[in-house]
């Protein structure tokens, strides 16, 4: 039952953000053929039937240079509902006095979000693939089917950070100022290491992504891949909920 | 004797240098109405939240239907059993009563959809309203339905009518009465009305500062605690081990007298002591005889220890 609670006060973000990323993906995949002939919009396929692959290529890349950070984006909204955003509102009485543990508690929300980004980062570029194969009439796109769950796994790290933090500030808005905090600070710091220092370090969660990202051109160099970014991702993503679970457990209210 | 439905043994608890509960000792029986009294800030909440682990107690020891509230498993067979209603009785702000009375029961297994029905009914909920968009007293009365259709063994009751009309907390009071104290359930319950505490308690304490200053039976606050008005010169201020508390009012002094009342006046009147008045006392007096800051509690006042409770109905 706390699962579906933790859907019904999710789903209002958890259906904006598919319909904001799902528009844009489908807008991506439509636009090589959009085309304004006398003041209106038109649509033609030939670019797609003539040039399969350069096509489907570049609606890739395009989305891909739009929707890397849907993943960031879904965890930073949907995990600012974890437990501790109840603290300060005064509902956390209610919940902590129904006989579950706060582990369950934390790793419920937690699962619940996962699912959710899963099928937002999911829908929108399976879509985009489906709608692509039907209108080039090549269905050859294994990078677009991956990137999905590529965006999830980096994403999850973040979801962790932000149901950390919302323990930690007691709140929805605090967790989200802080998350972001966090990150901002963290690009900074990078920056300031990359520009004038000329270094340049491991990404820390986001190789995988980054992997994806740039590698826009064929054929894909696959043994590049950045497998200890992807570790790290996921030692993160268990290591921000453990802690918050761990905080949750000890927190009075 | 049955083990205790609520037991603490010496416990306190600290914010920083504030003390919020001290050395509070508490033995509620099965079945026993106790009414936890005290004025804001005394403690009272503070003690309801550690007995559900809400609050971690900095010393001593609790015990909830024998289990350790501090014990995740044991605090979680304690919440299968015990109903709460906070203070604070904040609930899921987009949710209605309904869904809320839908989420709640999954997580009871004794839960009564019947007793819910049935309470949404006399206490005129509306169950299609979010529970944001309810006025305080309809949000309290929420609180209490899904806490009272829980089937709970032990209802720990945080200032249950804060906010009702006294339509609807004479419709609490006899549900209370009719539902769970005639079926022999536990009722620990803190109140500022202490006309609704006198209505259906059988046991009250009163704490002031996190200290019990006084348990009693409230039958026998009515049939053995007077009140003794004496004019005299220098009145002691404790006589005797059953002055519960002794205050000055002018020339006036007023005793509080647990038990013995004629021999303590007559003891007095053998000192030079005008005895003005022998009186019984009242729940909401004696309270407020305990609680006065210009009228401390002597060290010989029956609170200073928890009363004996082996004679819990």
């Amino acid at each position: 039952m706390y699962a579906w609670k933790c859907w019904r006060e999710s789903r209002a973000r958890f259906f904006f953000l598919l319909i904001m990323f799902t528009v844009t993906a489908l807008l991506f995949t439509l636009e090589p053929g959009l085309e304004v002939q006398n003041g209106w919009w038109h649509f033609d396929r030939s670019e797609y039937i003539h040039n399969p692959l350069p096509t489907a290529h570049v609606v890739f890349s395009m989305i891909l240079s739009v929707l890397w950070c849907s993943g960031f984006l879904s965890a930073v909204f949907l995990g600012a509902t974890a437990p501790g955003s109840e603290i300060e509102p005064g509902t956390i009485e209610y919940l902590w006095t129904r006989p579950r543990t706060r582990t369950s508690v934390t790793w419920t929300h937690w699962a619940v979000c996962v699912a959710e980004m899963a099928i937002v980062a999911v829908v929108p570029l399976y879509l985009a693939a489906a709608l692509l194969g039907t209108l080039t009439r090549y269905w050859d796109f294994p990078y677009l089917f991956i990137a999905p769950w590529m965006m999830v796994i980096v994403g999850l790290p973040v979801l962790g950070l932000t149901t950390l933090m919302t323990a930690l500030r007691r709140s929805a808005s605090g967790g989200l100022i802080y998350t972001s905090g966090v990150v901002l600070v963290y690009a900074i710091l990078r920056q300031i290491i990359i520009v004038p220092l000329h270094l340049n370090p491991p990404t820390l969660f986001t190789g995988p992504l980054v992997w994806l990202v740039s590698n826009n051109q064929l054929p894909y160099d696959a043994s590049a891949f950045p497998w200890g970014s992807l570790w790290r991702a996921v030692f993160l993503a268990a290591a921000f909920p453990l802690a918050a679970e761990y905080l949750l457990k000890r927190a009075e209210v | 004797m049955s083990e205790a439905a609520i037991l603490t043994e010496g416990l306190s608890k600290s914010f920083g240098p504030q003390t919020a509960v001290s050395n509070l000792n508490l033995q509620i029986q099965p079945g026993a109405v106790y009414g936890f009294l005290g004025r804001n800030g005394a403690g009272k909440t503070t003690t309801m939240r550690m007995l559900l682990g809400l609050v971690r107690p900095t010393k001593g020891r609790m015990r909830v239907l024998g289990l350790d509230p501090w014990l995740e498993m044991e605090l979680m067979r304690i919440l299968q059993r015990v109903a709460f209603v906070p203070q604070r009785k904040q609930l899921y702000g987009w949710a209605t009563p309904a869904e809320l009375v839908r989420m709640n029961k999954a997580y009871f297994p004794r839960w009564s959809d019947e007793a819910a029905g049935g309470l949404a009914q006399r206490l005129e909920i509306p169950m299609k309203t979010a529970f944001k968009k309810l006025s305080i007293g309809n949000q309290s009365k929420v609180a209490l339905l899904l806490a009272l259709a829980q089937g709970a063994e032990v209802l720990i009751l945080d200032e249950p009518t804060a906010g009702l009309d006294p339509l609807m907390v004479d419709e609490i009071l006899r549900t209370l009465i009719e539902d769970h104290v005639s079926q022999g359930r536990t009722i620990f319950v803190s109140s500022h009305h202490l006309g609704e505490v006198e209505q259906i308690c059988d046991w009250v304490g009163i704490l002031e500062e996190g200290r019990l200053l006084l348990e009693a039976r409230l039958e026998e606050v009515r049939q053995e605690y007077r009140l003794v008005i004496v004019s005299g010169e220098n009145l002691p201020d404790a006589p005797s081990a059953d002055v519960v508390s002794a205050t000055t009012d002018g020339r006036f002094r007023r005793y509080v007298l647990a038990r013995e009342a004629d021999g303590f006046a007559a003891g007095l009147r053998s000192q030079g002591a005008s005895i003005l008045e022998i009186s019984p006392i009242g729940l909401r007096e004696l309270f407020l005889h305990l609680v006065r800051k210009e009228a401390p509690c002597t060290p010989g006042n029956a609170g200073a220890k928890a009363a004996p409770v082996s004679s819990f109905s």
